[in-house]
């Protein structure tokens, strides 16, 4: 048998791939480890990995279990504005009036020449018109056209890495926060393996911004009131601390630090609103009411109370006295040289929602799950079960086809090159899977099996076309009769190719792996595969002759 | 079992006895997509990815009905998974997953997957479907045109795919099979098989010497076991599937089955006579 590189070039190309996969797949490589320092506290619940046991292999969620969210950011944008750097913040301003939202939810940028706003018709009840009225307003030349959904590219990039580190701190291993486009929406996606759905739409599903907000009295002419500051936001913190669990009394709380900006206006505030006072101040924060109710109540009972409340979304969380050692620190200035405090929260499982929020950061806008978003949540346990299943299922098909071609070609130097070349297709396409880390779901499994028919189909019209009426007598009958025959591969091949690729774009979830995995396979088999059976044919033929 | 392809005697057939067949059928798909459209609202049954909704799939001792008294949202419909005792599907219109997870939590059912799609998602996705199927689809013709760029041969081509993709959605109908984006993951797969088997016809017909009937023959030994092979492949995934209980691939499986078996029909009885008119009529005169 001649096996010359020359002239059987197209059997050790495959041979290198198949050789380059089975690397890809089993060569044991420095990832999938757990990933990042898992923060303090007991996170051995849901720290499945999406990394297969003895492959480099990985599956999505319906072959690994878990929890994927998939939902745009809330939110419009006015493009291809002019205005200079320092009208930004009067932009702002105007639009933030007109509309009537609050402070961090109009961003001007000159640069860009965008501005946008964090509600929408969906969720904050704002309309396209409306933001263009109110970008009039703030004398820009803007109509409703200029006013598209969806946020800036900038702010999703922002969005999309509070996320992911949201998910690393909240010790969910293997998550993944990725961008999804579709034609006129933009959606961000998250999966977490293992991990249930009340647990992921919790922790993504809110802004996540915390807030130190002081509550302190005025004496005005019609008595006593109550007033409310905001002190920071996650901005201002130049380091946050571990959670703490109740110790001696207290209540569970995390220990922050204030950046050198932040620190002298903090001490300032605290000075203002009197909470400097000898021996630290008074506050029995009720957290079944609501602010104005507290107000109320502490206007009645007649003493003073001044509270640092810790405020996670808008909800009061907690509500601490300033101890007389921290009082006297601010009364002295000797706060700014260590600008440390602590934030509550009456349990342990609250303060370490603070913790992930304040050590992530709050994110740009939310995320509208609600109206606009899809969820999608598998059993672990069921989703490994599929994972051998759908093996099964593989193998069953590939025996059918085997079959099939035994039966018409009843040679087995003709059939068993067809179904082991059909097999290093799919050999060669886990390979690829395995390489660029492409996680495997059903859907996969389904264009593997489409990968097998198409394949044999192709080599199918190898055989008949290389063994038509009898013997090839010459290398050059050879060549030119593989040549026609792949006229029609490569034919079919383009039209396969075509009709996917608008999934491959489209962003229709599962559909997108489906059309990958055909396309790839379809490259692979015409430019690797399929042209070697042409060669192991001759191969084998000519010897028998 | 014997696979050596039939032997159609073409020859004794007339143009029109051979395309009267597969146009009669593609006439009656065509009509029972138009009456289930005016009738039921949608040409075929669409899933919830289509339309919005919650679909649960949970253990549970209690009857279908017991099911329904369960949640305070009505069911819309409850399927017993065939392999995994006391496991129904049960997909609602309701969109909001939380109360109905926590309802059948509370009830004591196993909740192994939950999904949730909003309707204006839904609805976004049944666009972009609709919308990948025709570009897929023009692109494919467009191909064709510009590989043969002569119109008969070119024609017959793309009438056969879409054929095969039209008697397919009319079965799904009939056997009311949901459109998802598996089941649209199928259909646009068969543009691509269903053009193979047509493309090795026109190939051998048009691009090679030799007698009309003696290359009609040749490419149909060697397409027609290209569509039974994948046929078998397609039936056994379906069967398989089912039987193990893993979900989509059945759907995917059975679609292709009927756009496959309707494509030897079309490409056999339809191409070959619009081949045939092409090679002895148009191009004789």
């Amino acid at each position: 048998m001649n096996l010359a590189i020359r002239d059987n070039w197209r059997i050790w190309l495959l041979v290198v791939f198949v050789v380059a996969s089975t690397v890809a797949i089993f060569a044991p490589v420095g990832v999938g480890g757990p990933t990042g320092d898992a923060a303090a506290g007991n996170d051995t619940a849901a720290t499945e990995s999406t990394a297969s046991q003895y492959t480099n292999l990985r599956f999505g969620l319906q072959l690994a279990g878990g929890t994927q969210v998939r939902a745009p950011l809330v939110g419009m944008t006015a493009e291809g504005l002019a205005f200079q750097r320092e009208e930004a913040d009067g932009i702002e301003e105007t639009v933030r009036r007109e509309l009537d939202v609050g402070a961090s939810q109009v961003r001007a940028d000159a640069r860009g020449g965008t501005v946008e706003v964090f509600v929408d018709r969906h969720v904050g009840n704002v309309t396209q018109p409306e933001f263009a009225a109110a970008l009039q307003e703030a004398g820009l030349d803007a109509d409703e056209g200029d006013v598209r959904m969806g946020v800036t590219a900038s702010t999703r990039d922002d969005a999309v890495s509070v996320l992911s580190s949201k998910i690393d701190r909240s010790g969910l291993s293997g998550g993944t926060v990725t961008q999804a486009a579709a034609p006129g929406a933009q959606f961000v996606v998250i999966e977490v393996p293992g991990a249930d759905r009340r647990t992921v739409i919790d922790l993504i599903g809110e802004q996540g911004l915390v807030q130190t907000v002081a509550l302190y009295p005025v004496e005005t002419d019609n008595g006593t009131e109550y007033r409310t500051a905001n002190l920071t936001t996650q901005d201002d913190f130049r380091n946050v601390g571990n959670a703490q669990r109740s110790e001696q009394g207290e209540a569970p709380g995390v220990t922050v630090t204030l950046t050198d900006d932040a620190a002298p206006e903090f001490q300032a505030a605290m000075q203002e609103y009197g909470f400097d006072q000898e021996g630290g101040t008074t506050c029995r924060y009720d957290l079944n009411r609501t602010i104005e109710g507290n107000m109320e109540a502490f206007e009645a009972a007649g003493v003073e109370h001044r509270c640092l409340l810790t405020v996670r979304d808008g909800e009061v969380v907690f509500g601490a006295r300033v101890t007389d050692g921290l009082a006297d620190d601010f009364r002295t200035g000797q706060f700014v040289q260590s600008p440390v405090y602590q934030s509550s929260a009456p349990s342990f499982e609250q303060v370490r929602e603070l913790e992930i929020n304040l050590k992530a950061g709050a994110l740009p806008t939310e995320l509208d799950i609600e109206n606009r978003g899809t969820t999608f949540y598998l059993l672990p346990s069921l989703a490994q079960q599929f994972k051998p299943l759908s093996l099964l299922t593989g193998f069953a098909a590939v025996i059918a086809v085997s079959l099939m071609v035994f039966v018409r070609y009843r040679r087995a130097d003709v059939a068993m090159p067809m179904i082991l070349t059909a097999a290093a297709e799919v050999y060669v396409l886990l390979g690829f899977a395995a390489a660029v880390g492409l996680p495997l779901e059903l859907s996969h499994i389904a264009g593997f099996i489409a990968v097998i028919g198409t394949g044999v189909d192709d080599l199918v019209i190898i055989a008949d076309e290389i063994m038509q009426r009898g013997n090839i007598e010459t290398s050059r009958v050879f060549e030119s009769r593989f040549r026609k025959a792949f006229w029609v591969i490569g034919a079919a091949a383009a039209t396969t190719i075509i009709a996917m690729s608008p999934l491959a774009v489209l962003s229709l979830g599962d559909l997108r792996g489906f059309a990958i995995v055909t396309i790839v396979g379809v490259l692979v088999g015409v430019l690797i595969t399929r042209p070697a059976y042409g060669d192991i044919l001759r191969v084998l033929v000519l010897r028998r002759d | 079992m014997d696979v050596s392809v039939p032997d159609v005697e073409y020859p004794d057939y007339s143009d029109r006895q051979l395309v009267a067949v597969p146009l009669a059928l593609l006439a009656v798909s065509v009509g029972v997509l138009a009456v289930a459209t005016v009738l039921l609202g949608s040409p075929v049954p669409l899933g919830i990815e289509f339309t919005g909704g919650t679909e649960l799939r949970v253990i549970t001792g209690d009857s279908p009905s017991e099911i329904r008294a369960t949640f305070d949202q009505e069911v819309e419909s409850i399927t017993p998974i065939a392999s995994q005792a006391d496991t129904y599907q049960l997909t609602f219109q309701f969109e909001d997953a939380d109360p109905l997870e926590q309802r059948a939590t509370e009830a004591g059912y196993t909740v192994e997957s939950v999904s949730e799609r909003s309707a204006s998602f839904a609805g976004d996705s049944q666009r972009q479907a609709l919308v990948g199927l025709l570009v897929a689809f023009a692109g494919m013709a467009v191909l064709v045109f510009l590989m043969f760029r002569t119109f008969i041969p070119s024609i017959a081509v793309v009438a056969s795919a879409f054929s095969d993709i039209v008697i397919p959605l009319a079965l799904m109908r009939l056997f009311g099979i949901e459109l998802s984006l598996g089941t649209v993951a199928a259909l646009l797969m068969l543009i691509g098989y269903s053009v193979d088997s047509d493309l090795l016809l026109n190939n051998h017909i048009i691009r090679r010497r030799g007698a009309f009937y003696t290359a009609t023959y040749r490419a149909m030994r060697t397409g027609v076991t290209m569509t039974i092979t994948s046929i078998a492949a397609m039936v056994v995934m379906v069967v398989v599937a089912s039987l193990l209980g893993i979900p989509l691939l059945p759907a995917i499986g059975i679609v292709l089955v009927f756009g496959l078996t309707a494509d030897l029909m079309n490409t056999y009885l339809m191409n070959v006579s619009l081949l045939r008119y092409y090679k002895f009529e148009a191009v004789g005169r």
